[in-house]
């Protein structure tokens, strides 16, 4: 019966600490996704000469496959850096830190992109509106257009945040312990493979409808402080 | 106060301003009138550097405003727009207080009690926790004018304040434009409220094709208007 593995303790503990660091993953890269793809947006936004790289940059990352990011951070990075900071990143980095670097810059690449579509939707009044009041562009920016940007391409958002959450499965190409990973090896061990993967995918389910869930609240509590309305 | 003298402006080959000079004194009330594409709004965008000019000096209070800081520049000119451009993800208290805050003119604690001071002023203290969708477009325009008040400015520029509202909603922004009137307030105000012109400014600026055509008191404005073009004007707003 290949239920019977789930009847072991040891089995869950190993699941649990695959979700964790499926959880770490995600939380890091979102959290930096986020706010380097805002970055991206400001800087495009205000810095004519920053534009054509940010551009390389947005396109790389949508058009080359995740996994082939992830793989160049990992492997190929490393090899052409100072031999010092080579040594360093062996001793120090782990491929937890690098699939962080990978996903979030990849996550970063797609909100920067919906976060300019949302600032296009603002009418030009909202931007002279802060230039009347003499606020610097930073300030402009974190406080009047950013806000309003998002809450224009809020779904978008969502999603891109769903996305990242299942990209943390390409972690375990580098050796990372996620749940992906220990699904494998479960199923490697013992031979229960139709209980070692239903788990993570109920787990996977559980997660996203959570995500989609609190996106829609959040949208909803958007919606009810007449935020979006003009 | 404000002073232009010999002031350009181009868009493209088109030339918005030709040559505009004048000045407007302290606690002084101008409007600016006249057909539209006439360059009045684009006058009154170029004192606070919204838009560029060409050719020409604008200070204000003395200092050529190209030789000023943008950003002070505009914190000491207070700028009404036709759209009102509330931020609308913040409520009406919190658009009053953002840039006073920001900037360091009000101390964050006393921020709450002089925004709702100034709300009161434009007659809205009681909606100071609406957000900008939730009041009318004559609220708006208050609530606009609360805010650009907030930065004490000395100067209030008002770019067709009313042209966006509603008729019934028209009053109750003039009202508050001509308290600050009274209270001395140096104002600019581009509209086509002739009745509002009659009864508070001190000098009509009459605009055609980017020139000012005729500087008169308002009593010698609609009586007696010098220039063949402003007795066109009048004749076709009084025929509307």
């Amino acid at each position: 019966m290949t239920f019977a593995i789930l009847e072991q303790a040891d089995i869950w503990r190993l699941f649990a600490t695959g979700l964790r660091l499926t959880a770490e993953l995600f939380v890091f890269a979102a959290i930096l996704g986020f706010g380097f793809g805002a970055a991206l947006t400001a800087l495009r936004q205000s810095n004519r000469w920053a534009a054509p790289l940010v551009i390389g940059f947005v396109e790389y990352h949508r058009n080359v496959p995740s996994l082939v990011q992830l793989l160049v951070w990992y492997f190929a990075v490393p090899q052409v850096l100072p031999a010092i900071l080579r040594g360093w990143i062996e001793q120090n980095l782990d491929g937890f830190v690098f699939a962080i670097v990978a996903l979030s810059l990849n996550a970063a690449a797609y909100i920067s992109e919906d976060l300019r579509s949302g600032f296009r939707t603002l009418p030009k009044g909202q931007f002279e509106a802060t230039e009347a009041l003499g606020l610097s562009r930073f300030q402009a920016l974190r406080l009047v257009l950013l806000p309003q940007a998002v809450r224009a391409c809020f779904p978008a958002l969502v999603s891109q945040t769903l996305s990242l959450f299942k990209a943390t499965t390409l972690a375990m190409a580098i050796g990372v312990g996620e749940l992906m990973y220990v699904a494998r090896r479960i199923d490697g061990q013992t031979y229960a493979t139709f209980a070692a993967f239903l788990v993570p995918t109920i787990m996977y389910l559980c997660c996203t409808l959570a995500i989609m869930f609190g996106g829609e609240r959040m949208q909803r509590r958007l919606v009810a402080t007449g935020a979006d309305s003009r | 106060m404000i002073q232009f003298s010999g002031v350009e402006k181009r868009y493209g080959g088109y030339l918005a301003l030709r040559g505009i000079d004048g000045e407007v004194a302290r606690s002084e009330v101008v409007v600016l009138c006249g057909p539209s594409g006439s360059g009045k709004s684009t006058l009154i965008r170029t004192v606070n550097r919204l838009e560029a000019i060409d050719k020409g000096t604008i200070k204000v209070e003395g200092v050529d405003v190209r030789d000023e800081c943008q950003n002070r520049l505009r914190a000491r000119i207070g700028f009404v727009f036709q759209q009102f451009n509330l931020f609308p993800h913040i409520s009406a208290l919190r658009n009053v207080t953002l840039a006073p805050v920001l900037l360091g003119k009000w101390p964050k604690r006393e921020a709450r009690e002089r925004a709702l001071h100034l709300l009161n002023r434009v007659g809205l203290g009681s909606l100071a926790d609406r957000y900008p969708s939730q009041l009318s477009g004559g609220q708006q325009q208050r609530v606009a004018i609360a805010r650009a008040l907030a930065m004490e400015p000395p100067v209030m520029l008002f770019d067709e304040p009313t042209s966006a509202l509603d008729p019934e909603m028209v009053g109750e922004v003039l009202a508050v434009m001509k308290g600050l009137a009274r209270d001395g307030m140096t104002m600019v105000c581009v509209t086509h409220e002739m009745g509002f012109a009659r009864e508070v400014a001190d000098k009509v600026w009459f605009m055609a094709e980017g020139k000012v055509l005729e500087r008169a008191s308002p009593t010698e404005f609609f009586t007696a208007p010098s220039h063949p073009r402003t007795r066109n004007f009048l004749a076709a707003i009084r025929a509307a």
